[in-house]
C-alpha cells in the first residue's frame, strides 16, 4: 500500500562522497561474465504474471540488448535491476537477481545506493525543469555535495562523456528544457553517469528521437561500454544490432533466447525469434 | 502538371451544393451568433459589478479609508483602517492553519500512500467540506473557540476562515501535484533520490505555480467571506491590539454598515467593497507574477 | 527451416520483395540451363545453329545477373533483412553469380563446338558423355536444392565434385594420349579437353551454388573445410 514510505531512508544511508567510485566488491574483476545474475526470476503486477522465471547471465562492460514485442516483459525486467518497478503499487517478485554476486534483495541493500550504482535512462528524456548545470549535479546534491570545485567537475565530466560538452558549456545555467531533444536525451545520461554508477539501464532511449539524434546516442552508448554495463530495451532491430554484443529475446514474458548478437541476427537457434526479428510477427 | 498527369475530376472541391443547402448555412450561423451573445452576456454581470463599485465607492476613496477609524453611526468622515488590517490579519491565520495543513496532506495522499484508506477518507472528507456551507464554519468556530475562550476574536475568525479554505486547499494541492509529469519523479528517485528529497526538491517546486493559485482563490474566498467571522470575531471600532478580542472585518463592515439607515454608511460599505477587491487582485497579481513557473 | 519459413512478413511488399528476387534466381538458372543444353546439342549433333543460339542468349543471363543485384541491393537497402532473410539475399546474389559463369562456360562449349564441327567427327567425342552426364546433374541438382531450399540435398553435391574432376583428370589423360599416337587430330584433341575443362569448371561452379544454398538453409558454412582443418 505504501509505496514509498516502505522504503525507511534516512539521511545516514547516504555516502558522503559519490564522486568517487563505491568500492568493488574483492571479487570482482573487469569483463566477468556473470556480473549480473537473474535466477528463476518471476514477477506479478498484481495478479497479473508479467515474468515467467528468467535465467539469465550477463556480463560487464558488455551492451546487452532487450528485444521483443510490446508487452513482453522486457521493460519490466529493466526496471528489476535498480528496483524501480517497486514504486507501482501491488508488484512483487519471486526468485532472486544477483550483481557482483550480492542479491539486490538482500536486507542489507539500501535502495538508495543500489540505485545509484546503476543509472537509469528512460524513453522519454526527462531532465528537471532547473539549469543543465544543476540538472547534472542533482544526484551530488541529494547525496549531501556542497564542494563547488568538485561539482564544476563533475558536471565538465560527465557532459564530457555525454559528448554534450562542447554543445552547452557556454549555456550551463540555462534551462535544461531549451535543449533539443537528442541533447534533452544526452543530458539525461550525463545525468545518469553523475553518481558514477557501473551499470546503465536505458528504456528505450531513441523513441523519440530522429536519426541523427540517435545516432549520437548510440555512438554514446559504444563509448560508454568502456566505463559501464549497458542494458538497453530497445524495439528498433537495427539499433539493437548495431549497438550491442549480447541480444535477449523475449515473448509472452519469457526469455526465448539468448547470445550474441550476431548469432541472433544471422542465425538464432529459436523459430520464434527468427520469424520476430525478420518482421514475421510482433 | 505533365502531359499524361490523370485529369482533375469535376466537383472536386465542391459537394455538388448537397453539403451547403441555404437551411444548413443558415443553422450554422445562427449557432455562431448566439454562442458570441451569451458569452458576451456572462460579461454583462461582471462588468456592472465593477461599474457599481467603482460609481459608489470611488467618490469616498482616499487616504484618511486606511488610516482612520470607523465612525459611529450617524457621524461623518472617519475610515475602516481597522478592518482592513483585520481582514488581514484573520485571512493570514487561517493561511497559517490551512496553507501547511493543506499541502502536507496533498503531499502524503499524492506522494507518499495515494492507495491508502486514510487518503480516500481524507479526499472524500475535503470534498464533503468544500459543500459545507460558510456559516456552519462559523458555527463550528464559535463552539470550538469562542465558547472554550469566552471570547469572540480574531483567532475564533481566523479558525473558521481556515476551516473553510483548508478542503479547497488540499484539493487544488493534491491537483497541483497530481500535474507534476511521473517522468521528474522516476528521473530523481532513478537517480537515488529519497521520496523526501525527490518531494522537497523536484515535486513541490514544480506544483507550486499551481498551488498558489488553489491558495489565492482561498484568500479570496476567505476575505470575502462574513458568514464565519460575524460569528465569531464580531467587530469592534477600534484598532486590533491582540488576537483575543473582537475584531473588525472588511466583509462584516460591509455587512453592518449597508444595513445601517446613513447614506454615509452605506457610502462606506461601497468603498470598502471596493477596497476589498481590489485587495484581492492585487494579491492575486503579485501572487501570479511571483510563482511563475520557472524555466520555460 | 528445411521447408518454406512459417508465415509470411508482416510488411507483405518484403515478402513480395524476396519473392522477386528468388524468382529471378530461378529464371536465371533455367535460361542457362537452357544454353548449356543447346551448346551440347551443338557439340553432340554437330549442329552450328544450336551453338549460336547459346552464344547469342548469354547476354539475357549477364542482364538477369545484373538484375538479381538490383534486386538484392534494393532488398537489403528498404527492408533491412537480418537472420533467413539476410542469407537469402546475399545466397541469391552469389548463386546469381555463379550461374552467370556456368552460363559463360557454355558459351565456351559452343565455340569450341564449332571448332570442332568444322572438322569430321571424332570417335572420342563419346568420351565426353559421362562428363557431361555428371556435370549436369550437379547443376540440376545445385538448382534443386536453391529451389526447395533443401540443404541436405546441397550438402550431397560437394563430394560429387570430386568425382568429375577425377573423370576429367583421366579424360586428359586419356586424350594427351591420343595425341603423341595421332597428331593429324591434335587440335581436335585439344578442343575436347577444353570442353572437358569447362564441364569441369561447371561443376565447380554448382559447388559453390551448393554452398550458398547450405549457408542460407542452415547459416553453416561449408567452404574450405578441409582446408582450414588442416592448417
Amino acid at each position: 500500500m505504501e509505496t514509498l514510505s516502505n522504503e525507511k531512508v534516512t539521511e545516514d544511508m547516504i555516502p558522503p562522497d559519490i564522486t568517487q567510485p563505491l568500492p568493488l566488491t574483492d571479487d570482482f574483476v573487469p569483463g566477468e561474465s556473470n556480473f549480473i545474475q537473474v535466477k528463476d526470476f518471476k514477477f506479478f503486477y498484481g495478479k497479473k504474471q508479467a515474468l515467467h522465471g528468467i535465467n539469465l547471465e550477463i556480463p560487464s562492460r558488455k551492451v546487452t540488448a532487450f528485444i521483443g514485442p510490446s508487452g513482453c516483459g522486457k521493460s519490466t525486467l529493466l526496471r528489476n535491476f535498480n528496483r524501480m518497478n517497486e514504486l507501482i503499487p501491488g508488484v512483487r517478485h519471486e526468485g532472486d537477481i544477483t550483481i557482483h554476486g550480492t542479491s539486490i534483495y538482500d536486507p542489507s541493500v539500501e535502495i538508495i545506493a543500489l540505485r545509484r550504482r546503476i543509472g537509469m535512462v528512460f524513453q522519454k528524456s526527462n531532465p528537471f525543469p532547473m539549469s543543465i548545470y544543476e540538472n547534472i549535479v542533482y544526484p551530488l546534491r541529494i547525496a549531501g555535495q556542497k564542494n563547488r570545485a568538485v561539482l564544476d567537475e563533475t558536471v565538465e565530466r560527465c557532459l564530457r562523456s555525454a559528448a554534450l560538452w562542447e554543445e552547452v558549456k557556454d549555456r550551463l545555467h540555462e534551462s535544461a528544457l531549451g535543449l533539443s531533444g537528442g541533447q534533452m536525451q544526452r543530458l539525461c545520461i550525463a545525468r545518469a553517469v553523475a553518481s558514477r554508477p557501473e551499470i546503465l539501464l536505458m528504456d528505450e532511449p531513441c523513441s523519440a528521437l530522429d536519426p541523427i539524434a540517435t545516432a549520437k546516442v548510440e555512438e554514446l552508448i559504444i563509448e560508454l561500454k568502456k566505463d559501464f554495463t549497458i542494458l538497453i530495451v530497445t524495439h528498433n532491430m537495427q539499433q539493437a544490432s548495431r549497438v550491442s554484443e549480447l541480444t535477449a529475446f523475449f515473448y509472452l514474458g519469457n526469455l526465448v533466447e539468448f547470445d550474441s548478437t550476431r548469432k541472433i541476427f544471422t542465425n538464432p537457434s529459436k523459430k520464434q525469434t527468427e520469424e520476430y526479428i525478420t518482421g514475421r510477427f510482433g | 502538371m505533365s502531359k499524361n498527369s490523370a485529369p482533375v475530376p469535376q466537383n472536386f472541391f465542391t459537394t455538388g451544393g448537397k453539403q451547403t443547402s441555404p437551411l444548413r448555412l443558415l443553422r450554422n450561423r445562427l449557432l455562431t451568433a448566439l454562442c458570441i451573445v451569451l458569452s458576451l452576456l456572462t460579461l454583462v454581470p461582471l462588468l456592472s459589478i465593477i461599474i457599481l463599485l467603482l460609481r459608489n465607492g470611488l467618490p469616498l476613496l482616499g487616504a484618511d479609508l486606511f488610516t482612520q477609524l470607523p465612525p459611529a453611526p450617524g457621524q461623518d468622515g472617519g475610515g475602516f483602517g481597522n478592518a482592513i488590517v483585520g481582514t488581514l490579519v484573520m485571512v493570514g491565520i487561517a493561511l497559517i492553519f490551512s496553507v501547511p495543513l493543506g499541502i502536507l496532506s496533498a503531499v502524503y495522499i499524492n506522494e507518499y500512500a495515494p492507495t491508502s484508506k486514510l487518503a480516500a477518507a481524507v479526499r472524500f472528507v475535503a470534498k464533503l467540506l468544500t459543500g459545507i456551507p460558510s456559516i456552519i464554519c462559523g458555527v463550528f468556530a464559535f463552539a470550538a473557540v469562542v465558547m472554550t475562550t469566552h471570547q469572540f476574536s480574531a483567532l475564533a475568525g481566523g479558525v473558521a476562515l481556515s476551516i473553510l479554505i483548508l478542503p479547497t486547499i488540499l484539493l487544488t494541492s493534491e491537483q497541483a501535484l497530481m500535474g507534476v509529469a511521473y517522468a521528474y519523479r522516476e528521473a530523481s528517485f532513478g537517480v537515488g533520490a529519497t521520496p523526501f528529497q525527490t518531494i522537497w526538491r523536484i515535486v513541490l517546486p514544480e506544483a507550486l505555480p499551481a498551488m498558489m493559485t488553489g491558495v489565492m482563490l482561498a484568500v479570496a474566498r476567505a476575505s470575502g467571506e462574513t458568514a464565519p467571522v460575524l460569528f465569531t470575531a464580531l467587530f469592534s471600532y477600534n484598532w486590533i491590539h491582540s488576537l483575543m478580542e473582537p475584531t473588525a472585518s472588511l466583509s462584516v463592515l460591509i455587512y453592518n454598515f449597508a444595513s445601517l439607515p446613513y447614506s454615509h454608511h452605506i457610502s462606506m460599505a461601497w468603498a470598502a467593497s471596493l477596497v476589498l477587491v481590489i485587495l484581492v487582485t492585487i494579491v492575486n497579481v503579485s501572487a501570479q507574477i511571483i510563482f511563475r513557473p520557472r524555466h520555460r | 527451416m528445411h521447408a518454406e519459413p512459417a508465415r509470411p512478413h508482416t510488411l507483405t511488399t518484403f515478402t513480395a520483395a524476396l519473392d522477386q528476387l528468388r524468382s529471378t534466381v530461378l529464371m536465371i538458372s533455367s535460361l542457362t540451363r537452357r544454353n548449356l543444353q543447346n551448346s551440347i546439342k551443338g557439340l553432340m549433333e554437330r549442329d552450328d545453329d544450336w551453338c549460336n543460339n547459346s552464344i547469342a542468349d548469354d547476354e539475357e543471363i549477364d542482364l538477369l545477373e545484373m538484375q538479381i543485384d538490383r534486386e538484392g541491393i534494393e532488398v537489403m537497402s528498404r527492408f533491412q533483412p537480418v537472420a533467413s532473410d539476410l542469407r537469402e539475399v546475399i545466397s541469391s546474389i552469389k548463386i546469381g553469380a555463379n550461374i552467370e559463369r556456368i552460363a559463360d562456360q557454355a558459351v565456351n562449349i559452343a565455340r569450341r563446338a564449332r571448332k570442332l564441327n568444322e572438322q569430321p567427327e571424332l570417335a572420342e567425342l563419346h568420351l565426353l558423355d559421362e562428363l557431361i552426364l555428371h556435370s549436369m546433374e550437379m547443376f540440376d541438382d545445385a538448382i534443386r536444392a536453391f529451389a526447395e531450399r533443401n540443404g541436405d540435398l546441397a550438402k550431397g553435391i560437394k563430394p560429387r565434385d570430386k568425382e568429375l574432376d577425377q573423370l576429367n583428370r583421366n579424360l586428359t589423360d586419356t586424350l594427351v594420349n591420343r595425341m603423341q599416337d595421332d597428331s593429324t587430330n591434335l587440335p581436335g584433341y585439344l578442343n575436347l579437353i577444353f570442353i572437358s575443362r569447362c564441364l569441369e569448371r561447371i561443376g565447380d561452379h554448382s559447388a559453390s551454388i551448393a554452398e550458398d544454398v547450405v549457408f542460407a538453409v542452415h547459416a553453416e558454412d561449408i567452404r574450405h573445410l578441409g582446408k582450414t582443418a588442416k592448417e
